[in-house]
């Protein structure tokens, strides 16, 4: 459980540092060893070492004592992770596409003098995520089966698939399991998984310092995954130089993989060509679980923790946190974690009190009133506009919207929200909710804006 | 922080150590340099989280106190003033500079937020001293046969370790290896050494620095130049014991003029661009001589010839690159260029019996 222990500090951590301090030291950190001589906080180098010591260790003391633990002391030991997450075989590969190759000293089976102790494989990928350890609901299931078609036969059918939706709702497990499952299927595949934050930097420093070999590393692979695509917006160079690598390999039929928060047509500054490229496969999105979906995900979890959790924990977590499954583990590990150090059960008494923390800037109760309210400054009217008996379009998809969030979120009945809004015929909020239940499932436009206004509701 | 210091002094530490100062890292305040008091002496410091640079240097200090400013900026700005001394103070979180009619102020950020300066304990760790020109000359032998290929983190720096009673530097990219024999030692050392490192420290000597100061600990390596230090990490992991792959038995063995070879390895070079710097070496133990063969199909071709000692017949093809590199970092005045056919290692080292280095290459497969 030092994993779970350590994860709770980070996540406090992160809250109190600013974004480019947190990344800069702690990533690569790990919580290593927990008994009386102290706890052991791995680092990754002396710099690491000696920061912690200095400036680190009195919040890390104070923060593991919160859960529970207070150690005489904390060492601080120095291992070399992963120093760098794409690890891949293309520089040997590039070798070889040249008409003579110089033998290499080193003979292959010397390599694992030199491996790190990454989890991370050949081409970035974490082993950790496979099709199997990926929970299907209604939300995901399209992306789920296309995932599993393009895995069975990369570069045939949807090439390339365009995988959107918001943060911490699995396009990332998805993408490196059709990357794990290809290479599983299919060893010497090779598979790069990037981000198009790490495609930008290499490129600008294949400019910068005249590095070679920059294209040939994105050319020379089978199956290509592009993580957090957005990000490219906006680089007018990059994205021609990634318009070119995505027709090379496009025309070799080798596969692509891209995810992104955002469908194309929604991404500001990408190129129409790229754009339609994006388009040309297949494009799903991801949406957020369902109650359903996100029980199973905790159960699984849990399970995979050796615990079981009582369905009544279960329901309480996943009633409490609807949009983001990243939270939703983080809150799970967070439970575990406690319930190990005080040596409770993690039951829902126990969730009630931890989940306390985790929510504490959230509203408990959402009123209607705030519903129309926050549905109304959405789409910039005043509430008295939306609750006039006006019928122009721009108010009518608002109100209805309004209703279809009175309904899903309050389960109010229909005669209190046509009452709400200002209509006295309870089949008007019938209709309405009916037709906002459909566009969702036909309309991403739609389907987005009510994302976001429950977003708003929770926030 | 209430100062001066002399603006020689100052714009010298600035240029040594502002260049590990980068702009480039996620954490902004990477890019700035370090200004502290340390009793009568002015610490400037830069660092990123690889290597960290410091330098002291004298001053007159009238309160105490430290502050971060941009590097480009405050280096620039000091090294055009001219040769007076320079005030230096802060004020919030701004420098406040002054040297005779010029004044500056830059906003910089407090020292609070500056990464802690790892520090190396001199008794637990092993010293080595070091003579300036024998430390360069070894540095330089060995750094280019480097890789920068970040997956096999290894081989990315040159390797120190003690072999026999010697300090050894080693290193290799898979394709060529060198290795040097440095100094005598009693102490057991393993220390993989980062290239930017070495290529820093080799930047920060100056024309009137004799000896450099090196101390190693496990994780970590110091070196001292003058008043600059050096601290950097090592890189983890195990070396190849690349000694089993030094061929000890040659079939030819050719001992030739340097510049001879050079020459004709340039020359030869100039045909190789399209192939990717394939030369095909050629020795007549008859004829006496080595000849060199290259074709570029859109250009021509060439063969150039130079008369050697040659023992035992034999072809081989190489990168005329990694010739031309190797032979730039051997000493003396003539060479021994040793291979066995088209596919064993070539090793190339100084005629001279008693040379401490030799470097190997890897034949191009034709």
């Amino acid at each position: 459980m030092h994993h779970a222990l350590w994860q709770s500090v980070l996540g406090e951590i992160e809250l109190s540092v600013s974004h480019a301090t947190f990344t800069t030291w702690f990533k690569n950190t790990e919580l290593v060893n927990n008994d009386e001589s102290g706890v052991t906080i791995s680092v990754p180098n002396i710099f690491a070492k000696k920061q912690f010591e200095v400036k680190f260790n009195d919040q890390i003391l104070e923060i593991l004592a919160k859960n529970g633990v207070s150690p005489k002391r904390i060492n601080y030991t120095i291992t070399a992770t992963g120093k760098r997450t794409h690890i891949n075989r293309e520089t040997t590969v590039n070798r070889s596409d040249q008409t003579q190759t110089a033998e290499s000293l080193l003979p292959s089976s010397n390599s694992t003098a030199y491996q790190t102790k990454s989890p991370l494989t050949a081409g970035g990928l974490n082993p950790r995520y496979t099709f199997d350890s990926f929970i299907v609901g209604s939300s995901n299931d399209l992306a789920y089966t296309a995932s599993q078609a393009v895995a069975a036969n990369p570069g045939v059918k949807y090439n390339p698939i365009y995988l959107y939706g918001g943060v911490g709702l699995g396009k990332t497990h998805l993408m490196q399991a059709i990357g794990n499952e290809i290479v599983k299927n299919q060893p010497g595949t090779r598979v790069l998984y990037i981000s198009s934050e790490t495609f930008v930097s290499e490129f600008l420093d294949s400019i910068r310092f005249k590095k070679k070999g920059f294209s040939e590393k994105y050319r020379n692979v089978d199956v290509l995954i592009v993580d957090d695509m957005q990000f490219i917006a906006g680089k007018e160079k990059t994205q021609e130089e990634f318009f070119h690598t995505f027709n090379h390999l496009h025309q070799n039929n080798k596969q692509i993989i891209i995810s992104s928060d955002k469908p194309p047509k929604s991404i500001p500054t990408l190129t129409e060509r790229l754009r339609s490229r994006f388009e040309m496969g297949m494009s799903i999105d991801i949406q957020m679980p369902d109650f359903e979906t996100r029980c199973a995900i905790l159960k699984a979890k849990a399970s995979l923790s050796g615990i079981e959790l009582g369905q009544e924990t279960v329901e309480y977590l996943a009633n409490n946190i609807k949009t983001n499954i990243r939270e939703l583990e983080g809150a799970l590990n967070q439970l575990l974690a406690y319930a190990e150090m005080r040596g409770i059960s993690p039951d829902i008494s126990t969730a009630e009190g931890l989940l306390g923390n985790v929510r504490h800037s959230r509203p408990q109760y959402i009123t209607s009133k705030q519903i129309v309210e926050k549905t109304a400054k959405h789409f910039q009217l005043k509430v008295e506009e939306v609750c006039s008996p006006k019928r122009d379009k721009h108010i009518v998809v608002p109100r209805q919207i309004a209703m279809y969030l009175l309904r899903s979120e309050l389960h109010m009945s229909f005669p209190k929200i046509a009452d709400e809004l200002g209509r006295k015929d309870h089949t008007t909020a019938i209709h309405s909710v009916e037709k906002i239940e459909k566009a969702i499932k036909l309309d991403y436009l739609v389907r987005e804006q009510v994302a976001s206004i429950r977003e708003k509701l929770y926030a | 922080m209430e100062l001066s210091v002399t603006q020689d002094n100052l714009a010298k530490a600035l240029s040594a150590v502002g260049r590990v100062a980068s702009s480039k890292t996620q954490l902004p305040i990477l890019g700035n340099i370090l200004l502290r008091t340390d009793s009568n002496r002015l610490l400037v410091a830069a660092t990123n989280l690889e290597i960290a640079t410091t330098q002291y240097i004298g001053a007159k200090v009238l309160k105490p106190g430290a502050i971060t400013v941009p590097a480009r900026l405050i280096s620039e700005f000091i090294s055009n003033l001219p040769k007076e001394s320079v005030d230096l103070k802060v004020v919030g979180s701004n420098l406040h500079i002054k040297s005779g009619k010029y004044t500056s102020i830059i906003n910089g950020v407090i020292a609070d937020d500056f990464p802690e300066l790892p520090t190396i304990s001199e008794e637990s760790s092993i010293s080595y001293n070091i003579k300036t020109e024998d430390f360069k000359q070894a540095v330089s032998q060995t750094i280019i046969t480097t890789s920068n290929d970040s997956t096999r983190p290894v081989l990315t720096g040159v390797y120190w370790h003690s072999h026999e009673g010697q300090l050894i530097l080693a290193a290799t990219d898979g394709y060529r290896l060198s290795e040097r024999k440095l100094i005598d030692t009693k102490s057991e050392v393993s220390a993989i050494i980062p290239t930017q490192t070495l290529q820093e420290v080799l930047r920060s000597i100056t024309d009137d620095s004799q000896e450099i100061d090196i101390l190693f600990d496990e994780t970590q390596v110091r070196f001292r130049i003058n008043d600059t230090e050096v601290i950097s990490r090592l890189i983890d992991g195990n070396f190849p014991d690349y000694r089993q792959l030094v061929p000890k038995t040659t079939s030819t063995n050719i001992t030739i003029d340097k510049s001879d070879f050079v020459r004709i390895t340039k020359i030869a070079g100039l045909f190789a661009r399209e192939s990717g710097g394939s030369i095909t070496l050629t020795a007549d133990e008859a004829k006496k001589s080595i000849s060199i063969h290259s074709i570029a199909s859109q250009l021509g071709e060439n063969t150039s010839e130079a008369s050697a000692d040659v023992a035992g017949d034999g072809q081989v093809t190489l990168n005329s690159r990694y010739l031309n590199e190797a032979l730039s970092v051997i000493d003396g005045d003539s060479v021994l260029f040793s291979f066995s056919g088209k596919l064993a290692p070539c090793v190339l080292k100084s005629a001279d019996k008693n040379t401490n280095y030799y470097h190997i290459i890897m034949p191009l497969k034709s």
